[in-house]
């Protein structure tokens, strides 16, 4: 009724006036992206300052944060195409003899393990038009363009499901993604120098080491140095070190192994994980739950007949060395091959979820492969700490300490 | 919206202005104007049918009454000297001008002739409304524009009880229109709003008027408050990206008493009194709404409410009209208006203060039907300074200036 009064006499009014609703958002307009962040190094810095970052202060170099979410295509395990997204970010306010003479160097940064949509790099840029994460360390303090994919599952391929741990589509994704940039930047005048760094944490760590292999093996592009963090790498050994172990202590990682492998493989998912959780894991991981959330679903048990993982399952993983999951961790190890680029294995000796024995083995596996320079760069040895740090508490320090060796580098080989 | 299109919207929807405490604006016909609104115990004109709708009774019962003019409005800048305290950045330079404004102003009444006891009118006003614009960067990070548009549609009947004693009421239609700009930038505050929404509300109102003599009047009456739910889009931005969300944000009309005596002598001069009693208190606070989760960053600045905690006010009135002959009038009146913003809570978009209001005009009887008149008002506003630590927006300073200069023409018919 109010709605019809208020028509009633809305009409002839606007009949005179002839006035429509509010624009949308007048926002630049780029060739094949849109921008979802930009904000000026000041903000950034009053951000910061504001958050008790340690280190930043009025004095700090801080640039401007300009994010793109980027459409591209990739290929999933499978073979099949797919629309994705990733997020670039570059830094403004450099000088003009970097801008326009010496370039951007480019570093891409996988992104670790998440499970909602929400958690996606272009979905917390596209929400929040806000900076976030590693591109405040690498862009905004480091003044290196940032790539972060979103991977299959996320961001405009968030219908799918996220292949975890899965080298074949990670590599796809985040190869394809730093193609797509590459182009992105040609078009809209983002001055490259062509150097690129790879990095990433946790299963980000898996992808950039991945990833450089890729990258070597077709030869398509040059990567400057690698530097991964806290990956678990040879995926066959942290598989034996969980599975020995009588609880979890984090079983959505290792629900989301067996659901992925068991779709990737096309195995039946209730001979891999027991019921009632089984049944639960395709909702559990269809991205609208956070990690928080679907833990509070599962149960930290390894395995028996009340633990997450089907008994059987573990036994023949154990005993037959011919068993479907062995023979697939070992073809997605990314470690077993002699990196001809630099590569520092950046990791916390007390890391609770992917040991620093991980980083051990593949140093010495991709040495004795041939590698030309591959060294592990501990945390807490590097800055003097006393304290072991775990996973988690351990990714802000490996950032820092990746941005560091990253820019020494830079400096070293571009001059700024 | 192209200029022209602004144009014909304020035109239009008879955009609003601040003339009295807050965004209330009681003067909306040319007696009204000339009188300050001292106009309640005795009516004369059409214009009975909005300020007093029980005194229809009482005007010549076979005739019908139209009144038709335009006000100009012509707002002086106001002037702000002293510093703005933001958070985490501590205290700015903020001295600042707002934008001076004129707008046009139209009203329209019309009382039937009486049908028995009854009768009915109808006007056509705009009864509250404001509209500040600051380009000064402080200033233009909270309150680029705020602007609210009222036109209100207000039929209403009259019965006359006896010959001493008559009731009246009404409904009042308002539609309104509100844009809500913000823009720091300027100030290197990374947060930016365009809203702009519509809505139409009910109120009605009430009024008495008895008449215990034949040279005393008294009128009461009583205007609901009516809530302006204003919905419509807002832009958002942090940094230089927007996004679009569906918002909505309420603000009052509020409820307003008016308590008039008039006396006349010799049928040639009467002087009105009129205590107004307007309940402002029902403005608690300015809390936008969207229909989804804004940006985070802006959740502090956009989306936490603002209280207002404004104050119920008193107006005092005087008015006196002299019939210097059977063509010519003079009107003058004299108000003391309070404002209702508390020191607390006042922000660049109303830095409203209390006023002293000084008007006059005259009404010139053409032929029997025909009469017109000019009126012209000033409204004068108190300066108003904020000491350290007064004011929870962070401002600290003083306002000076602003008030208002009204202007109205008008035209009568009778037939």
């Amino acid at each position: 009724m109010k709605r019809m009064l208020r028509l009633a006499w809305v009409i002839p009014v606007w009949f005179i006036v002839g006035c429509g609703d509010l624009d949308k958002p007048v926002n630049e307009v780029v060739k094949g992206g849109e921008v979802v962040v930009d904000l000026s190094g000041d903000v950034i810095k009053s951000g910061l300052i504001a958050a008790a970052v340690a280190g930043i202060d009025a004095t700090t170099t801080v640039y401007g944060y300009k994010g793109y979410k980027i459409p591209y295509t990739t290929t999933d395990e499978e073979g099949n195409s797919v629309e994705v997204s990733g997020l670039m970010v570059v830094p403004t306010g450099l000088p003009s003899e970097v801008v326009a003479g010496l370039g951007l160097s480019m570093v891409s940064d996988s992104h670790g393990t998440i499970f909602a949509d929400t958690e996606a790099p272009t979905a917390i840029a596209k929400h929040t038009n806000g900076a976030d994460g590693s591109p405040i360390v690498f862009t905004s303090l480091g003044g290196f363009v940032t790539l972060q994919a979103d991977y299959i599952g996320f961001g405009d391929s968030s219908d799918h499901h996220h292949p975890f741990m899965l080298k074949k589509s990670l590599v796809n994704t985040t190869v394809d993604f730093i193609k797509a940039a590459q182009v992105f930047a040609l078009n809209n005048d983002i001055n490259l120098n062509g150097q690129l760094f790879l990095t990433g944490y946790s299963e980000g760590g898996y992808t950039a080491l991945a990833t450089l292999e890729r990258i070597e093996m077709e030869g398509s592009m040059d990567v400057t140095m690698a530097a991964p963090m806290a990956g678990p790498y040879d995926v066959n050994r942290t598989a034996f070190g969980i599975f020995t172990q009588a609880t979890l202590s984090v079983p959505s990682f290792l629900a989301n192994v067996g659901y992925s492998y068991a779709l990737a493989y096309d195995e039946e998912l209730a001979s891999v994980i027991n019921e009632p959780y089984a049944s639960k894991l395709e909702t559990l991981f269809d991205g609208s739950y956070t990690r928080v959330a679907i833990d509070a679903e599962l149960t930290t048990v390894t395995t028996g007949e009340d633990g997450l993982f089907n008994p059987v399952f573990i036994n023949q993983f154990f005993t037959n060395p011919n068993h479907w999951f062995r023979q697939a961790v070992l073809e997605n190890n990314v470690h077993t091959w002699g990196p001809q680029t630099t590569v520092k294995l950046v990791h916390c000796e007390g890391d609770d979820v992917i040991p620093f024995g991980i980083a051990q083995i593949a140093e010495a596996t991709m040495n004795a492969y041939g590698a030309a320079d591959v060294s592990i760069v501990p945390v807490e040895a590097t800055l003097g700490l006393s304290d072991p740090l775990g996973h988690a508490e351990c990714a802000a320090m490996a950032y820092n300490i990746t941005t560091k060796i990253f820019a020494q580098t830079r400096a070293a080989t571009i001059g700024y | 919206m192209t200029p022209i299109q602004k144009i014909i919207t304020v035109s239009a929807l008879t955009s609003g202005i601040l003339v009295a405490g807050g965004y209330k604006i009681p003067e909306q016909s040319l007696n009204s104007m000339a009188l300050g609104a001292a106009y309640v115990a005795h009516t004369t004109d059409a214009d009975t049918a909005y300020f007093n709708p029980a005194n229809m009774s009482f005007l010549d019962s076979g005739l019908s009454y139209i009144e038709s003019g335009i006000t100009l409005a012509h707002l002086p800048e106001n002037t702000f000297a002293g510093v703005q305290y933001l958070s985490g950045i501590g205290g700015v330079p903020a001295s600042g001008n707002s934008e001076t404004e004129n707008l046009p102003i139209p009203y329209f009444h019309y009382v039937a002739p009486a049908i028995g006891k009854w009768r009915y009118g109808v006007s056509m006003v705009a009864p509250a409304g404001l509209t500040k614009r600051w380009e000064s960067p402080v200033q233009k990070t909270f309150a680029e524009e705020f602007t609210l548009q009222n036109v209100e549609l207000n039929p209403v009947v009259s019965y006359k009880v006896n010959e001493k004693f008559s009731v009246g009421g009404g409904l009042r239609l308002v539609y309104s229109m509100g844009k809500v700009y913000s823009d720091g930038s300027d100030l290197g505050v990374p947060y930016k709003r365009e809203m702009e929404g519509d809505t139409l509300a009910l109120g009605y109102n009430l009024a008495l008027a008895w008449r215990p003599t034949s040279d005393i009047a008294v009128g009461v009456t009583y205007r609901s408050n009516i809530d302006l739910d204003e919905e419509g889009e807002a832009n958002l931005y942090l940094g230089k990206v927007g996004q679009q969300y569906s918002a909505s944000v309420s603000v009052p009309i509020p409820a307003a008493l008016n308590i008039g005596v008039s006396k006349t002598w010799d049928d040639r001069v009467t002087v009105e009194f009129v205590y107004e009693r307007t309940f402002w208190s029902s403005y608690e606070n300015l809390d936008f709404e969207y229909a989804s989760a804004i940006q985070p960053g802006l959740v502090g600045s956009f989306d936490d409410p603002k209280a207002k905690d404004w104050v119920d006010t008193n107006t005092y009135r005087l008015g006196v009209t002299y019939i210097l002959n059977d063509r010519l009038t003079l009107m003058g009146g004299y108000a003391y208006d309070e404002t209702p913003v508390p020191v607390k809570t006042l922000s660049y978009e109303l830095p409203d203060s209390d006023a002293q209001i000084f008007s006059g005009g005259f009404k010139y009887q053409q032929t029997n039907e025909i009469s017109w008149g000019m009126a012209i008002l000033y409204d004068k506003k108190e300066s108003r300074t904020l000491a350290l630590g007064e004011n929870e927006n962070g401002i600290v300073g003083k306002f000076t200036d602003g008030g208002a200069i009204l202007a109205t023409v008008g035209l009568s018919y009778r037939f």
